[in-house]
């Protein structure tokens, strides 16, 4: 499952909301065992042992989402074998063991339970039989075990997304829906592939008479491939964000006075793309032409680029930035960044034709190349000095917008810092 | 001097294909008039079974180092190698042969499609896929008195199914790994490199794939008793996720081989170096990396250091002319070595490159009399640099046998005398450590 499941503020609202979750969860519980009875048996003793095993294997989280949640496969299976009651019993034992923080662990431990208890009842109203054993024939077992489990799935993911985008709402004031939408559509394959496997680990477990350790051994080997994979794959997303690391170093190595200054327009670029409500991906996208947006001046020979004044407005004709967009045009990964690298040097100057993200790349780079990097002769601009005379030479609302969103994103850099 | 046995080229994949082709024969002659009726009562069966073998074979994987891999395919031979009994199904009661016979149709639909989609087959690869479930069939249903074969004892009563199942686990290992195996051979042949390292590799990068298909199989045939033949693609969805991640797990370092190979063209963008030459030497450095048997992850950072190996130059006030570092004084080599390896450096993950080019410039005198620990890796940086420098990038003979003279006569006190001797195999055969991952394909 797809989630932020931390970071929870200590605000009223929240608090709130986390205890109606924690009594509802309990409340839910209770009602669960009274339509189907808890029974300590060999069955119940395995559920709880495979919540050991989802606490071991938490997910592997690769940008913002999180891989191979064995914790929603363990759920899903034992809704099939113990039952809803256990089910919430395991969601309440797996969920403090994924958060941080006293109200991380709280609302995870009561969103688990909520959602492998109504996944759970979901299941035995859609004719789910919790004695698979008895199912005789390839009809019946998909009848009153398959079908039901894609019944609960859904429900399950649907009461996850609910209950994830409400704290949302409370926390952060990230609409329901819109955040509900982008749950849903991100881990919707997902969620099918873990109902698949979670009917498998059931089938071999009772049907095929093999028992929860070796049906839970054949079903984990390949997931485990898969969690080393994901883990790899994190782990080259985290050697990519280096590399272009390496490739700011490059232009800081052939001029020196740049030094930071590419990491500081990234980071205030970043900031304005949020604040102006771009979409995550063009944030991204922002952050990362912030950061290469000098990579062209590596192609000039290096007195050239050490002597190059940029505060200047005359010296928009540099054709640098173009061949930035040549040396960066074959990586995919970086199109939705090559506009405002290229553009950037004369999207404030053009201010109807460039683009948003262009245009804020342009202003981070020019208020820090007068207020940190300062001109070939050493004159540095005080902060309020350079949003006047950026706000003087480039008049007009678009550019004052800009520099609301500039000084938010100051602010903001200054809270984090401190 | 001539030989006094000539072996014949592609020994062992002639060997390979001649293995598969007798699997093949063994199994037509098993089925004898047999065929027909088997395709009357286990038509559904079969169908299925050859489709998945057919479909997972054109789902191959390309992994990060150029290897292509068909684990659906893999899997599903193996199922069709475990299966026995199948709700609402005949009992899967076939010969070890006539098991082969129908994988065989599968990889032959997939190789036809491949044909005419204009890919690479690839057949000594198939014929290998072929060996490994000839092999896995004849221990599973094969061997044993006839109602004591590991087939048979699935359908018992009185044997332990978990028992079965590591059986079943086992016997499918060993027909992956001679599948495995014998694909190191033939891509061992072909690049002419140690065949224990092309082992060592096929079977180290293939090994967490393996693990998922070995269980796979086994998984079908468990399930089938339940699940009918629902059981087959029902089995493969998680070595489907498995296969998912890993996907782009290879697509994500294949970015990040560009974005590396995107460094390297910074100092040809700023005229410091000829065009290519970074791409240029890299090749060469793998190709002898592989004659000298270095592992997949010791040639990935060999790569990525050839190709990274002048960076330092981006800073220099005056362009070294045409960019030949190995005509450049030494004190200036080290300069540019040491400014390339502290701007590599700044990416914490890529140490080890940044020792690659930071050290080589040294002469290889000083790693024999001083003992200086420079890695191999650095000195088949230095022996490819100064043949692109002094070949000028070109396969013109005369500057190519100028570039080798020069090379001679620094043997021993300038570069290492292994790496100078396969550097000599590599320009004399165009083959020699070269890879070609889609003409070698393994499950």
């Amino acid at each position: 499952m797809k989630g932020r499941r931390e970071g929870v503020g200590p605000h009223a609202a929240t608090t709130i909301y986390l205890v109606v979750l924690a009594v509802g969860a309990v409340l839910l519980a209770g009602f669960s065992s009274r339509v189907h009875p808890i029974s300590v048996g060999p069955d119940l003793i395995a559920v709880l042992a495979l919540a050991v095993l989802a606490v071991a294997y938490p997910g592997v989280v690769v940008g913002d989402r999180v891989h191979l949640a064995i914790s929603s496969i363990v759920m899903l299976a034992a809704q099939a074998v113990v039952g809803p009651a256990v089910v919430a019993l395991a969601g309440a034992l797996i969920g403090p063991f994924q958060g941080s923080s006293w109200q991380g662990r709280l609302f995870n431990s009561a969103q688990f339970s909520i959602f492998g208890c109504v996944g759970g009842l979901a299941f035995l109203a859609a004719g789910g039989t919790l004695d698979p054993a008895e199912l005789a024939g390839v009809t019946p077992v998909v009848v009153h075990l398959a079908l039901p489990m894609v019944v609960a799935d859904l429900v399950q993911v649907l009461a996850n997304a609910v209950l994830l985008s409400g704290m949302m709402r409370v926390a952060r004031g990230v609409p329901v829906r819109l955040h509900i939408g982008l749950l849903l559509r991100s881990t919707g394959a997902a969620a099918a592939g873990y109902g698949v496997i979670a009917f498998i680990l059931v089938v071999l477990w009772v049907p095929a008479q093999l028992g929860v350790v070796v049906a839970t051994a054949m079903v984990l080997a390949p997931l485990l491939v898969a969690h080393w994979a994901y883990r790899q794959h994190a782990d080259e997303l985290q050697g990519q964000q280096r590399v272009l690391g390496v490739l700011v170093a490059a232009v800081e190595a052939k001029a020196p006075h740049l030094t930071g200054h590419s990491a500081r327009v990234a980071d205030l670029s970043g900031r304005m793309a949020e604040h102006l409500g771009l979409t995550p991906q063009q944030v991204a996208d922002t952050r990362i032409a912030g950061m290469l947006h000098d990579v062209g001046q590596t192609t000039l020979p290096t007195r050239e680029a050490r002597g190059l004044d940029l505060t200047d407005p005359a010296s928009t004709t540099v054709g640098y930035p173009r061949a930035g967009v040549a040396i960066l045009g074959d990586l995919t990964f970086l199109r939705g960044a090559l506009d405002s690298i290229e553009t950037h040097r004369r999207a404030l100057a053009d201010d109807a034709a460039a683009s948003l993200p262009s245009r804020i790349v342009a202003l981070a780079d020019l208020y820090d190349l007068l207020t940190q990097v300062g001109t070939p002769g050493g004159t540095v601009y005080a902060p309020s000095q350079a949003r006047d005379l950026i706000a003087t030479e480039h008049p007009g609302p678009r550019t004052e917008e800009l520099v609301r969103a500039l000084d938010v994103a100051l602010t903001r850099a200054e809270e984090l810092s401190t | 001097m001539t030989p006094l046995v000539r072996v014949p080229d592609r020994l062992v994949s002639r060997t390979v294909v001649l293995l598969g082709l007798v699997a093949v024969c063994t199994g037509l002659i098993a089925a004898g008039n047999l065929l027909p009726t088997l395709l009357a009562t286990h038509g559904h069966t079969l169908l299925l079974a050859v489709a998945l073998v057919a479909g997972g074979e054109l789902l191959r994987i390309r992994m990060p180092s150029g290897r292509e891999t068909a684990p659906l395919s893999s899997a599903a031979a193996l199922a069709v190698v475990l299966l026995g009994r199948i709700a609402g199904e005949p009992t899967f009661a076939l010969e070890s042969g006539l098991v082969v016979i129908v994988v065989s149709a599968g990889l032959a639909i997939a190789a036809a499609v491949r044909r005419a989609r204009g890919d690479v087959v690839g057949t000594p690869a198939l014929a290998a896929r072929a060996v490994g479930v000839w092999v896995a069939a004849g221990l599973a249903r094969g061997v044993g008195p006839s109602d004591g074969t590991l087939w048979a004892a699935q359908l018992s009563s009185t044997t332990s199914l978990a028992l079965v199942a590591l059986g079943m686990v086992v016997v499918a290992a060993v027909g992956l790994l001679t599948e495995l195996v014998l694909v190191a051979g033939i891509r061992a042949e072909r690049q002419r490199t140690p065949w224990v390292a092309a082992v060592r590799d096929e079977v180290g990068e293939a090994a967490p794939l393996t693990l998922a298909v070995v269980v796979t199989g086994p998984m079908v045939a468990l399930m089938a008793p339940v699940l009918g033949l629902l059981a087959l693609p029902v089995a493969l969805v998680p070595l489907a996720m498995a296969y998912s991640a890993v996907r782009q797990y290879a697509s994500n370092r294949e970015t990040n081989r560009q974005l590396i190979g995107t460094l390297s063209h910074l100092t040809e963008h700023g005229g410091y170096t000829p065009e290519h030459h970074a791409e240029r030497v890299a090749a060469l450095c793998l190709r002898i990396g592989r004659v000298l048997g270095l592992g997949d992850r010791q040639l990935r950072s060999l790569e990525y250091a050839a190709l990274l190996h002048d960076l330092g130059q981006i800073s220099l006030l005056d362009p070294i002319p045409d960019g030949a570092t190995v005509l450049a004084a030494p004190a200036d080599q080290r300069d540019i070595a040491e400014e390339g390896a502290r701007i590599i450096r700044q990416a914490e993950t890529l140490d080890d490159v940044a020792r690659f080019v930071e050290t080589q410039t040294t002469a290889y005198r000083l790693v024999r009399e001083l003992g200086e620990p420079v890695p191999l890796e650095s000195r088949i940086i230095k022996c490819a640099n100064a043949f692109d420098d002094l070949s000028r990038g070109t396969d013109d003979p005369v500057l190519v046998d100028a570039a080798m003279e020069r090379i001679h006569l620094g043997l021993g006190y300038e570069y290492d005398p292994d790496v100078v001797d396969a550097l000599t195999r590599v320009v004399e055969d165009a083959s020699v450590g070269r890879v070609d991952g889609r003409s070698v394909v393994a499950g």
